[in-house]
């Protein structure tokens, strides 16, 4: 009799557990970010387990590269059976999606007590339509030694530096530059130029769009050209082992540079070892703006997605300013909403955080997106590195390099389908 | 009985060509078939081939990997030489110098890069000492995009620390070959020591040196892991092109085309060492 009252209650249990797995919404989130095991393990582990217990929604998160998952979204659209209900991917590959129309707008979510940074709010709307919610972001920022503000060329301030105000411009990095070089009797401002590091992304990111509003779009127009001839200036001032740096943390806590560009990543462990001795500033502008590349993540929802309401929730969730503050400690993003950055703890990822909204909050913007150019990217960047080398480092014939380069770039987006920018 | 025994050498033959044929024979075919098909597309081309040589990155890395070969070895062998003479009169402890001389035979070239680098970069014991010593005010920058000549030379030094025991080694093993009634001949005859160099030692180290010479030049052409690590693309070099192409821009095809270029170059060298250098009693 005990045997069958245990057997009894047994298949109550599986009953009433098996009842409640099919009454809990599940939802998919399929992205293109947060692949290597430690990011995935504190998305599912603790993001999407914490979001499940306060909502009562189960979250199946599927981590695809971008083809897979251009593919399954094409697919599912196509036969009406749409399983996706949030998309996380990173601007490019969400333009595309939206230009082949299968996005809905994501207008109308109602996420209360949150700011999104002007910039890429700016940018989640392609075409008119509002295409994604700003996710997470990344970029590449300077680091500035505080001894360094000792060379400041008469007319720039700290203030300018950090805020950043008109007077903070390439031309003022070039004269701060010469300072140190001059006072100190070596270069002080290093880049990362090893094959591994990330120098062509300063050129095409940073250098060219300042210069002349694009990446590959006016290379060879006369403003392109004075980007080529400032480069030849700076380059006596630059660090000569920063051919061997592919990251500037290293060099920066040695005191081998004062001032550095990079990538946020790479210059965090600097940060997190001596925080009283550096600061993050945005980059300088040029005569179209202050060009910097941003990483942009956003959450969309496909247009016959099921559950919208579920997957609103969810990108409620992921844009929550607590939220984001627990992804930039564990996974190194930054936040979208002005509201997290002060609900940073002190420390590092403060600095950093500060620097990177200072960043992306100036008004004087020129966004670079790294472009969607597939197989073509290697090219892409490649064809950068190789004019900085002819034209800057062995003099060659600036107009006839660029030239060249300006119909290789054009003709890289020609067969990768995007257009040039 | 008869054919097992006929069967027996193929057999015993086997396990080598497997390996041959799976480890060097199927990937060069690969790689040639890469290196004359598209990216995308079917069909043959030789767009790949035209796309390398029209880049003056290309010529720029033969002429590299050629110059530094060019000076490496000769200083390898020279040094080689002597050092193996040195070590052959075998005066008491002799066995002590070789251990010692042997040492960055057991180094792999990233650890002696590595090693190298220590020495020689901007905080390296070379600046620490010349910064106490007060000779300097600023470090002596080795590395970097305008110091590619001071680059060369530590890429040499390192090259040549690192790989000149396997040579040694060679003409010691050629060296103690050579039978001493060759010298007590000599001696009879009032050969000089010069003499008994020019027409007893050389003449028979001359397999040794085929071998030295040729191995080391095969691996000039694959040098790769210490100019990578001192000077990255700053000097550009085959090896280093390939992996480049490979790894950071993944053009695979293209990066065939190097690799296939360096394979051409090694089996060019060995068919001129092997016919040129032939000793006269082969045959």
């Amino acid at each position: 009799m005990k045997k069958f009252a245990v057997i009894g209650l047994m298949v109550l249990l599986v009953f009433v557990v098996s009842a409640y797995a099919v009454s809990a919404p599940k939802i998919y989130f399929v992205s293109t970010q947060m692949h290597p095991a430690g990011e995935r393990e504190f998305m599912v582990g603790t993001l999407l387990k914490s979001f499940a217990k306060e909502s009562g929604i189960n979250v199946e998160f599927l981590a695809l590269t971008y083809n897979e998952m251009l593919s399954r979204v094409s697919a599912e659209e196509k036969t009406g059976k749409v399983t996706i209900s949030v998309i996380g991917d990173l601007h490019g590959g969400l333009d595309v999606m939206a230009s082949r129309n299968l996005l809905q707008e994501v207008k109308g979510i109602p996420l209360p007590n949150r700011t999104f940074i002007s910039t890429l709010e700016k940018y989640s709307v392609i075409k008119g339509k509002k295409v994604y919610v700003p996710w997470m972001q990344a970029t590449y920022v300077m680091v500035v030694n505080k001894e360094a503000y000792k060379y400041l060329p008469n007319g720039l301030t700290k203030e300018d530096v950090r805020k950043p105000t008109e007077k903070w411009t390439y031309e003022a990095l070039l004269q701060w530059a010469k300072n140190m070089k001059e006072k100190t009797g070596t270069p002080k401002f290093g880049l990362p130029m090893a094959p591994k590091g990330l120098f062509h992304r300063f050129l095409h990111g940073y250098l060219l769009p300042s210069f002349t509003g694009y990446e590959a779009k006016e290379f060879d127009s006369p403003n392109g050209i004075k980007a080529w001839e400032y480069m030849r200036k700076l380059v006596n001032y630059i660090h000569p082992a920063s051919s061997t740096w592919a990251a500037m943390s290293e060099p920066l806590l040695k005191g081998e540079v004062l001032l550095a560009w990079d990538h946020t990543a790479r210059i965090k462990p600097a940060i997190v070892q001596q925080p009283d001795k550096f600061e993050v500033i945005p980059v300088p502008r040029g005569p179209a703006g202050r060009g910097y590349i941003v990483v942009a993540v956003g959450l969309a929802v496909p247009k016959k997605a099921p559950q919208k309401e579920a997957a609103y929730k969810l990108i409620d969730y992921l844009t929550r300013p607590s939220t984001q503050v627990l992804v930039l400690q564990h996974v190194g993003f930054f936040p979208t909403v002005k509201e997290a950055t002060g609900k940073i703890p002190t420390g590092a990822l403060r600095i950093l955080a500060r620097g990177v909204t200072a960043q992306s909050s100036s008004p004087d913007s020129v966004i670079a997106m790294i472009p969607n150019l597939g197989k073509y990217g290697g090219e892409f960047t490649n064809t950068y590195r190789k004019v900085f080398k002819k034209v800057v480092l062995q003099k060659a014939s600036l107009q006839k390099e660029v030239s060249a380069a300006a119909k290789l770039l054009k003709s890289l987006f020609e067969k990768a389908g995007t257009p040039i920018q | 009985m008869r054919s097992e025994r006929s069967l027996a050498p193929y057999l015993l033959f086997m396990p080598t060509l497997i390996y041959l044929a799976v480890f060097l024979v199927y990937p060069l075919l690969k790689a040639l078939f890469m290196v004359i098909t598209p990216e995308e597309g079917t069909g043959y081309t030789l767009a790949n081939i035209y796309a390398v040589l029209s880049d003056s990155t290309f010529w720029e890395a033969l002429k590299n990997t050629i110059l530094l070969a060019a000076v490496i070895i000769p200083l390898q062998v020279f040094l080689a030489l002597m050092l193996a003479l040195f070590v052959n009169t075998k005066f008491r402890g002799y066995m002590t110098i070789v251990y010692l001389i042997t040492i960055p035979l057991a180094l792999s070239d990233v650890s002696a890069a590595l090693m190298s680098y220590n020495i020689f970069s901007p905080s390296g014991y070379i600046n620490k000492i010349l910064l106490n010593l007060n000779l300097i005010k600023h470090p002596i920058y080795f590395f970097g995009f305008n110091a590619t000549t001071s680059e060369f030379w530590v890429i040499v030094i390192t090259e040549v620390w690192r790989a000149t025991p396997l040579v040694f080694i060679i003409l010691l093993a050629g060296l103690q070959m050579i039978g001493r009634e060759y010298f007590e001949a000599a001696d009879v005859f009032g050969f000089t020591k010069f003499q008994k160099f020019i027409y007893i030692t050389l003449p028979l180290l001359k397999p040794s040196l085929q071998s030295a010479l040729l191995l080391r030049t095969l691996f000039a052409f694959q040098i790769f892991g210490v100019v990578w690590l001192l000077a990255g693309r700053d000097i550009p070099i085959l090896a280093g092109e390939t992996f480049y192409q490979q790894t950071e821009l993944q053009q695979y095809h293209i990066a065939a085309v190097y690799g296939f270029v360096i394979a051409l170059i090694s089996i060019l060298i060995s068919w001129v060492y092997l016919t040129f250098l032939k000793s006269a009693k082969e045959v």
